[in-house]
């Protein structure tokens, strides 16, 4: 930490020395990553998550190269609707004659885009919100804690639909609502960290050398509570995915596009289980299943590497 | 009862009043501020133009009646007047016109039952798993019970059902897949519940198994414990009467804070079976764009997650009473 505390006495400015401070903390952030990296990949849970989350990134950024074009546009052929699998079509064809392999491969695109925004917005707002309460006491901390607590009681999923239901489906509006039910949770945990790290010598410390408020919350406060922010956001992308899949399943998602959710609340529709049609209604839910227990596995072995308080006894 | 006990009670009472107030506020905020013009939902088509025959004059009536042409406040004032009528509006496709509390009071039974049964399961389950699971930290055992968890955890539950329903109800025909009817035999009922309380407990029992095990985990280093183990007390004693009773405590906190959560379940599960709850009436209020019907299942949704929230509180305190010197 020794360069990034030089920045607080500010004895020689000037532009070359500022480039200087920020170097050397991105080069610290990148050093504190790798190392949780390390030991992620060191424990068999966290391995497996990684492994898991990283195969689908793959799957959906080759999703043309796995799967041929996209099944809504032009150029995908359309078969007869309500196949069964064969070596044409892997997992037989949906209510619309389209390939349900391709639908459920292009479906990972949309999870990871979904889960990756929602959980960003709400990390930030959730961060913004307990640096804040956490960090400047009295009112302020009285009226965002009060708003975090009175968010919290509220059931996320009928929240959820309400607000997808009231803002009509579209990316944006599942981004939205899926944010505001999540941020709460990740301003709690920042809150209480803030509210510790507060209290310790190296805040006074800064302090009394004449650092402002914008320079300890950046240099002291947000480094210390970054890990577990971002362990957070990785459980946060996992429920942000589940929650998508159940907007899409209420007919409340991107009507745009083809998520997993949507292929089986069109097989509910279409009432392909009474058919015995498990390859199209199976499918687009285990993907679901195993891309949230990806980012589950990480989050908690995430969590026991940075949480000391898992690690005694 | 003490003073402290009673004063924290009444401050409990007041922060629910609150709460209660702010929940209506954010309700009115939600459907009465956000789309906009409310006839449009209700005269879908045409509704506020004038090629639908008094399509223009009904959507003046209806907006005067409702007290839409007068300012927000007045609206707001308007609006908790109805409520404290308990009048939360009239549904305008379910049963056209049907006033929406007798339309959500019977449902209320049914998810009840269904969400009460299915808790109770998970808890035991759940608890039981998530004391093994402490115990026996970083062992294999841990790693399964722990592995199982975040997989039933994962999975969606409205899946989960129509997996469950194809296998038993369709594929083997064990369970009916008929609606449930909390009139006939207990027998019938018990058939009919099987399903989906499995699907509800598969959802929800990791939750417990987590934070048992979490709290298991802290009480084990706790003083107290090297106590009980320096007595010479058998590991079965330690447990049972020291560890496990105050790693409990915590847990009514976590419940109580999640029943939001635990109630969230019971959307798709009555869904996929059908069950005629609160969580089926959401759906269809979605479905029909009915929005008055979907604002009042909202309402009473989250002010039943606050009263059973303070009741969890007041329940704490009698259990633990260090709570209230905080």
């Amino acid at each position: 930490m020794a360069t990034v505390d030089a920045g607080s006495v500010q004895t020689t400015s000037g532009r070359g020395r500022e480039w200087e401070i920020w170097k050397g903390r991105a080069l610290l952030y990148l050093l504190r990553l790798w190392e949780i990296f390390r030991k992620l990949l060191r424990s068999r849970v966290g391995f497996t998550g990684l492994f898991i989350v990283v195969g689908f990134i793959l799957l959906a950024a080759a999703a043309p190269f796995f799967a041929g074009p996209h099944p809504n546009s032009r150029e995908a052929f359309r078969d007869t609707p309500l196949l069964a699998p064969s070596l044409t079509h892997f997992l037989g064809t949906d209510w619309q004659g389209r390939d349900l392999f391709a639908l459920v491969v292009y479906g990972s695109q949309v999870s990871l885009i979904v889960g990756l925004a929602a959980s960003f917005v709400s990390i930030v707002v959730g961060t913004a919100v307990g640096l804040v309460g956490g960090y400047y006491g009295r009112i302020v901390d009285q009226v965002l804690a009060r708003a975090t607590d009175f968010f919290l009681v509220i059931p996320w999923l009928p929240f959820v639909i309400v607000i997808a239901a009231i803002l009509g489906p579209g990316f944006w509006t599942t981004v939205i609502a899926i944010a505001v039910v999540s941020w709460p949770s990740t301003a709690r945990i920042v809150r209480s960290q803030v509210l510790s790290i507060k209290t310790r010598p190296f805040i006074t410390r800064a302090r009394a050398i004449g650092a402002n408020d914008l320079h300890i919350l950046r240099s002291h406060v947000v480094p210390v509570i970054a890990p577990l922010v971002f362990a957070n956001a990785v459980l946060t992308v996992s429920v942000a995915i589940f929650t998508e899949s159940f907007l899409s399943f209420f007919g409340l998602g991107d009507p745009t596009t083809v998520s997993w959710g949507k292929i089986i609340q069109e097989a509910y529709d279409h009432q392909v289980a009474f058919g015995g049609m498990w390859w199209y209604f199976g499918p687009p839910g285990v993907s679901v299943s195993v891309l949230v227990l990806g980012f589950s596995m990480v989050s908690y072995a995430l969590e026991e590497i940075l949480n000391p308080r898992l690690r005694k006894r | 009862m003490p003073t402290t006990a009673r004063r924290y009670l009444l401050r409990k009472a007041l922060s629910v009043v609150l709460t209660i107030f702010l929940i209506v506020s954010l309700n009115f905020i939600l459907f009465h501020v956000l789309p906009g013009d409310p006839t449009r939902v209700l005269l879908p088509k045409g509704g506020g133009s004038t090629n639908v025959t008094g399509g223009q004059q009904l959507r003046e009536a209806l907006l005067s009646e409702w007290g839409l042409d007068r300012p927000i406040h007045e609206q707001f004032v308007i609006y908790l007047q109805h409520m404290f009528q308990g009048d939360l509006g009239t549904s305008i496709t379910y049963r056209i016109g049907q006033p929406v509390t007798s339309i959500i009071a019977p449902r209320l039974l049914n998810t009840i039952v269904l969400v009460g049964i299915a808790t109770i399961l998970s808890i035991v389950i759940g608890t039981k798993l998530g004391q093994i699971a402490g115990w026996r930290r970083g062992q294999p055992s841990d790693l399964a019970i722990t592995m199982v968890s975040l997989v039933a955890y994962s999975i969606p539950t409205f899946w989960l059902g129509l997996i469950l329903m194809f296998v038993f109800s369709l594929a083997l025909s064990i369970f009916p897949s008929g609606q449930l009817d909390l009139s006939a035999d207990p027998i019938t009922i018990a058939q009919q519940l099987a399903l989906p309380v499995t699907t509800f407990v598969v959802e929800s029992f990791a939750l417990y198994t987590m934070i048992m095990r979490n709290s298991l985990t802290d009480v084990l280093t706790e003083d107290y414990m090297v106590t009980a183990r320096a007595k010479g007390l058998s590991t079965k004693r330690q447990l049972r009467d020291h560890a496990y009773p105050n790693a409990r405590l915590p847990m009514i906190t976590v419940i109580a804070f999640n029943i939001g959560w635990i109630l969230s379940g019971a959307i798709a599960v009555e869904v996929i079976f059908r069950i005629q709850g609160l969580g089926l009436l959401t759906y269809d209020a979605v479905r029909a764009r009915d929005f008055p019907l979907l604002s009042a299942a909202f309402l009473v949704a989250t002010i039943g997650v606050v009263v059973a929230n303070a009741i969890a509180d007041v329940l704490y305190v009698y259990l633990d009473p260090r709570v209230t010197e905080a």
